[in-house]
């Protein structure tokens, strides 16, 4: 199968925070969970892999290819969503698209047309005009019709009600189907145990576990820390509690 | 379509404020004797200064970086659009000013104004204030590609002396020749106009260089 995003070792410092070491790989058709608590490093993890961010260590490769060198060939094959940001609130959607469809190659209108059905978006509306479950529709709709062979979603899931949460986990499944690689950070683990292969969990900043879901829920199982993901989070960052409280 | 063109359009579809058009009217100023006139090119960069504040509300560099482009080229597409607007705003003046110059030379109200005329030096003039934009408010904007106040003041100010001192020079009697009205076959007034112009591109391409460099070291 082919390896279609590889990070190895990133490290970012902040005055306050440092994400160290953390690396993982996703493959064609896999879905990965990118799990933590608030603050953890998901959304910079996402940030570095995206080169938002400068990372003070680290390498980063998409298809093989550094992002540095093929930036924009590469960003052709990958779709973005982060969350209920809101882009040129006062633009129509329609105005919006015209524009953004002209830059990617593999613009679909085809699946254009159907996500926008299935999420139920309005083309006449403006971004400020929808709410910020439909927001985060918006943004994946864009994500999800340029034909992306990997998808980085950052809280795709949050605000969403759970019929929409359970229809995108369906889509996710659907397109992992197709080879589409999915990388989405989350705190709503239920999300994953429905779809995800692998999870890379990062806890203060550190690579807690990166690799097969129900490898490392077995593992976790058999060392007693938790049956779900839920519990083995509740475990861990409890124990920071503890520890703060000691 | 090369992706600097698709950049632009986006620039004008997207992120360009009403105004940064609305705001190229002040070129219509070239014609106002007793005024100074040269405030017009200040209002022109007033009105870009707007899309910058219209893209910075609508997460616009953002989006711009997100898209199949490189992220220097976030930079480019809004020097292209600065100097676009500049352009249009300094074809019009330029056209006004022929007008003045070939129709209008021995008009009254030109020849005994006390303020600045509209003729080649005027023209060196506005290509200067937009250099001064260029190099002080865009490359400054890019430092953080968020805050745009401290530049867009610094720029206030050192547009002001300079729209003052523009202003003041053709007084002292070694430069009247400067505020002259019949210039049209004056070869030291097309000179100086042409000296301008290699200034303004000389400091919009190494300006937008050097905000080049500093946007890629942003975090976003």
């Amino acid at each position: 199968m082919e390896k279609i995003l590889s990070v190895k070792n990133i490290k970012k410092e902040y005055p306050k925070f440092t994400l160290d070491n953390i690396s993982f790989e996703i493959e064609e058709g896999k879905i990965m969970g990118l799990i933590g608590r608030n603050g953890a490093g998901k959304t910079t993890t996402i940030k570095s892999i995206l080169n938002l961010i400068h990372t003070s260590g680290g390498e980063i490769e998409y298809f093989g290819k550094s992002l540095a060198e093929h930036e924009s060939e590469i960003k052709q094959q990958i779709g973005y969503a982060g969350g209920a940001v809101d882009y040129y609130k006062k633009k129509k959607i329609k105005k919006i698209i015209s524009v953004t469809r002209k830059f990617y190659s593999g613009w679909d209108d085809a699946e254009y047309r159907k996500y926008l059905e299935l999420f139920e978006l309005d083309e006449d509306k403006t971004p400020s005009e929808l709410s910020e479950g439909m927001k985060v529709k918006l943004n994946l709709t864009v994500a999800l019709s340029h034909g992306a062979k990997l998808l980085i979603l950052d809280e795709p899931t949050s605000g969403l009600d759970p019929v929409s949460r359970d229809e995108l986990l369906e889509v996710f499944k659907l397109l992992a189907g197709k080879g589409v690689a999915i990388l989405f950070s989350t705190h709503i683990t239920s999300d994953l145990d429905k779809c995800a292969d692998s999870i890379t969990y990062i806890r203060k900043g550190q690579l807690q576990f990166t690799g097969s879901m129900s490898d490392y829920i077995e593992q976790c199982r058999r060392e007693g820390i938790g049956e779900t993901l839920e519990e083995i989070m509740i475990h861990y960052e409890k124990e920071d509690l503890h520890e703060k409280f000691a | 379509m090369k992706n600097s063109r698709k950049l632009l359009n986006k620039e004008i579809s997207l992120a360009a404020s009403p105004l940064s058009w609305l705001f190229i009217s002040f070129a219509l100023m070239t014609f106002i004797p007793g005024y100074p006139i040269l405030v017009g090119a200040f209002f022109a960069c007033f009105g870009v200064f707007q899309s910058f504040q219209s893209g910075r509300e609508n997460n616009d560099i953002l989006y711009t970086v997100l898209l199949p482009v490189k992220k220097t080229d976030a930079v480019k597409a809004k020097y292209r659009f600065t100097v676009m607007i500049q352009m249009i705003f300094f074809i019009i003046s330029a056209l006004l000013t022929l007008l003045r110059m070939i129709f209008l030379n021995k008009a009254g109200p030109y020849v005994e104004n006390p303020m600045m005329n509209a003729n080649q030096a005027y023209l060196a003039y506005l290509l200067l204030v937009f250099a001064l934009f260029n190099t002080l408010f865009l490359c400054g904007f890019f430092k953080t590609a968020y805050k745009f106040g401290r530049p867009f003041v610094s720029f206030i100010v050192v547009s002001f002396i300079f729209i003052l001192a523009a202003e003041v020079l053709h007084h002292i009697p070694e430069c009247q020749f400067l505020n002259d009205t019949d210039t049209l076959c004056n070869t030291t007034m097309w000179g100086i106009l042409a000296a301008a112009m290699a200034v303004y591109i000389l400091f919009t391409a190494v300006s937008c260089r050097i905000a080049m460099k500093r946007f890629d070291r942003v975090d976003m």
